[in-house]
């Protein structure tokens, strides 16, 4: 990659773009996969941002998903999985091997769990899913989320929070608050 | 294994890509790819040294800055570990580092909002769209005989002791003392260990 000049389309690296993918100005995605689990048929199903780089970044999206991503965010080989709606604002960056996810992908009380399965097994296809509980995931501007750490549904992350390498988030995050363990609690402010 | 030849790339390597001059190998030391150099950007000579026997696998990756420098002892095992490393990361003899391991001495972002933000508005006129770290690193110590589990991340300025063993899935944040087990996250000490080590049964 060389110097961009300074109002170059967005462009993907490593393939053909969906047609419901929309990238900003100077925007660059990397990464074989980044597509690979992308089932969304909703028109703008991911919308990113001017000058957003994501390198490895892989879309794992719901036929009826919706990502938007602000401008100016970095991430490395992380995995945003969707069922719902992820909206991440500006300047957020997002680490090696993190994970986003607003859906618990299958039902908790055992007799659903197991009509779930067949559903998704190659038997059961064509079968209805039972219900799965889905919330939204919001990550306000300039959040950094470190390596390996783990945002799960219904989470807001406020502005400017930092959420240390490997923290597992499960309830909203004050605005710059600073994030560690499993389940992740405050140690501090930033 | 041993000794590179003159143009550094390793004979069974699926990668195409070189041994950077600045990487050593002691006696028997193994590396499995060049491609666990890919975010390699070191400029100090002798960035990195493996001491004899030391093997490193494929899912490594050596993510070091200009000034960056790491130590590896004899005999250890490296599965994949990422090293993000702007000062210098030391790791000991005999060492177990598993697989999706994250060894970090800095955090390559400034815990504060408005200068992440000033860095991320300059990032992409930079070739290469790198992250230059504005932030002091601070230096990883890894004992000997050190066992850490796979899934961990070791976070800036942690030393750990000698034979002790961090738990799978485990953050260690804080200084972990020798010979003893800890896990969780973030890491707390869960048992002593005694040290039966004899140095009779050790490789030479």
């Amino acid at each position: 990659m060389s110097q961009p000049p300074a109002n170059e389309p967005g462009k993907f690296l490593d393939g053909k773009l969906p047609p419901n993918v929309r990238l900003g100005t100077n925007t660059i995605l990397k990464g074989e996969h980044a597509f690979t689990r992308f089932h969304s048929q909703l028109k703008d199903a991911l919308v990113i941002g001017d000058h957003c780089t994501m390198d490895g970044a892989q879309f794992s999206l719901h036929d009826t998903a919706r990502v938007t991503i602000g401008n100016y965010c970095y991430f490395t080989n992380c995995m945003l999985m969707c069922e719902l709606e992820l909206r991440i604002e500006s300047y957020v960056v997002i680490g090696w091997n993190a994970a986003i996810a607003d859906s618990d992908f299958h039902p908790i009380a055992p007799a659903e769990r197991i009509a779930d399965t067949i559903a998704c097994l190659p038997i059961g296809q064509g079968r209805p899913r039972p219900p799965v509980p889905k919330l939204p995931v919001i990550i306000e501007d300039g959040v950094w989320i470190g390596p390996n750490a783990t945002i799960l549904k219904g989470v807001r992350i406020g502005e400017g929070a930092f959420i240390e390498p490997g923290a597992m988030i499960t309830r909203d995050v004050p605005a710059r608050a600073r994030m560690l363990g499993n389940p992740a609690r405050q140690i501090g402010t930033v | 294994m041993s000794a590179l030849p003159p143009d550094r790339k390793l004979p069974w390597d699926w990668y195409d890509g070189v041994v950077p001059g600045n990487v050593v190998l002691e006696g028997e030391a193994y590396l499995e790819t060049s491609y666990s150099f890919l975010h390699f950007r070191s400029e100090v000579p002798e960035a990195v040294r493996l001491g004899h026997a030391t093997t490193v696998y494929l899912g490594s990756m050596f993510d070091l800055g200009p000034r960056a420098r790491v130590r590896v002892g004899q005999f250890t095992l490296v599965t994949g570990a990422w090293i993000i490393c702007d000062a210098e990361v030391e790791i000991g003899d005999y060492c177990l580092i598993a697989w999706n391991v994250v060894l970090m001495d800095t955090y390559r972002a400034s815990l504060d909002f408005a200068a992440r933000r000033r860095e991320l508005e300059q990032l992409p006129a930079r070739g290469l769209r790198r992250f230059i770290a504005d932030t002091p690193a601070r230096p990883i110590r890894i004992g000997r005989n050190v066992w850490i589990g796979f899934d961990c991340c070791v976070l800036p300025g942690v030393t750990i002791g000698d034979g002790a063993v961090v738990g799978a899935r485990s953050v260690v944040a804080e200084d972990v003392p020798p010979y003893t087990i800890v896990a969780g996250n973030p890491a707390r000490v869960i048992r002593q260990i005694e040290n039966n080590e004899s140095p009779e049964t050790n490789p030479r």
